[in-house]
């Protein structure tokens, strides 16, 4: 895109992370809707593993945003990857055993697995953008 | 790229994956048992993930497969060992599951049937890690 101008690139940038933005409070506002619809804050527990999901690669990762998906000899990468590989499965087995246990009904259920969904969407975008953004600052 | 780089990429996170799908299945049926588990129904998923990390410790590279030197002994009695924890608690775990299924008055069936899916996920999550370890 070295044909657009600095400003609209600009705009382009804001504009990809208002998405982002945009996507995490509605993947908040489905979680909210799940527990607050049905009156039942069980599925609060999902949050757990929301927060959990990011810290691997936080403590591990250092400033490498790319170590998902880069091939590692560090076994702490690899330790990272296993740790975020437990975390997003669990996001997914709380609403599915609060279900089976009869503690929450089909419809927290769906909304709590699309939060989830939305949650994901956010954070590959965000993924995706930082990849970009490396391109940007090339160009300079 | 090709599949055994894919696979060096992705492989730890599956793994990851696989092994919380294991225990959570277990927690699926602690937590819908209409009695209480008793702990001897813990042992073969917690030896199952213990198992699996002992196999896990060991490099690729350290293994020696040389025929005429003497090997690495304690490695290969340490892997040994690994693997006969891992299948000795998994037998124990289809044992386990047996009983439930025999006697009406402990567990339901469906605690025997997740023990053993945890087992079962807990050692491929092990045996995943260890292959996809670009080392």
């Amino acid at each position: 895109m070295a044909d657009v101008p600095g400003y609209l690139r600009t705009c382009l940038d804001m504009g990809k992370i208002a998405f982002l933005a945009i996507l995490v409070s509605t993947g908040i506002v489905l979680q909210i809707l799940a527990c607050a619809l049905f009156n039942n804050w069980w599925p609060m527990l999902s949050v757990i593993m929301y927060v959990l999901l990011p810290m691997p690669l936080l403590f591990f990762g250092g400033s490498d945003s790319t170590s998902l998906f880069n091939e590692s000899d560090n076994s702490w990468i690899n330790a990272a990857k296993f740790l975020t590989g437990a975390s997003a499965v669990g996001s997914v087995a709380i609403p599915s055993i609060l279900k089976h246990a009869g503690l929450i009904g089909w419809g927290a259920l769906a909304l709590d697995l699309s939060s989830y969904v939305v949650f994901l969407v956010a954070i590959l975008g965000y993924i995706c953008i930082g990849d970009a953004s490396d391109n940007y600052y090339s160009y300079i | 790229m090709d599949l055994a780089e894919l696979w060096a990429i992705f492989g730890p996170g599956f793994s990851g994956a696989v092994f919380g799908t294991g225990w959570w299945f277990w927690v699926d049926a602690v937590v819908c048992s209409s009695i209480q588990v008793p702990f001897v129904h813990y042992l073969p998923g917690i030896f199952a993930s213990l198992g699996a990390l002992m196999f896990n410790c060991v490099r690729k590279e350290d293994i020696d497969y040389s025929p005429y030197d003497e090997g690495e002994w304690r490695l290969k009695l340490w892997l040994f060992i690994a693997y006969v924890v891992a299948f000795v608690s998994l037998a124990a775990s289809v044992g386990l599951l047996i009983q439930d299924s025999v006697v009406k008055t402990g567990p339901s069936t469906w605690t025997g049937v997740a023990g053993v899916f945890q087992c079962v996920f807990v050692l491929i999550s092990g045996l995943m890690y260890w292959t996809s370890h670009s080392e």
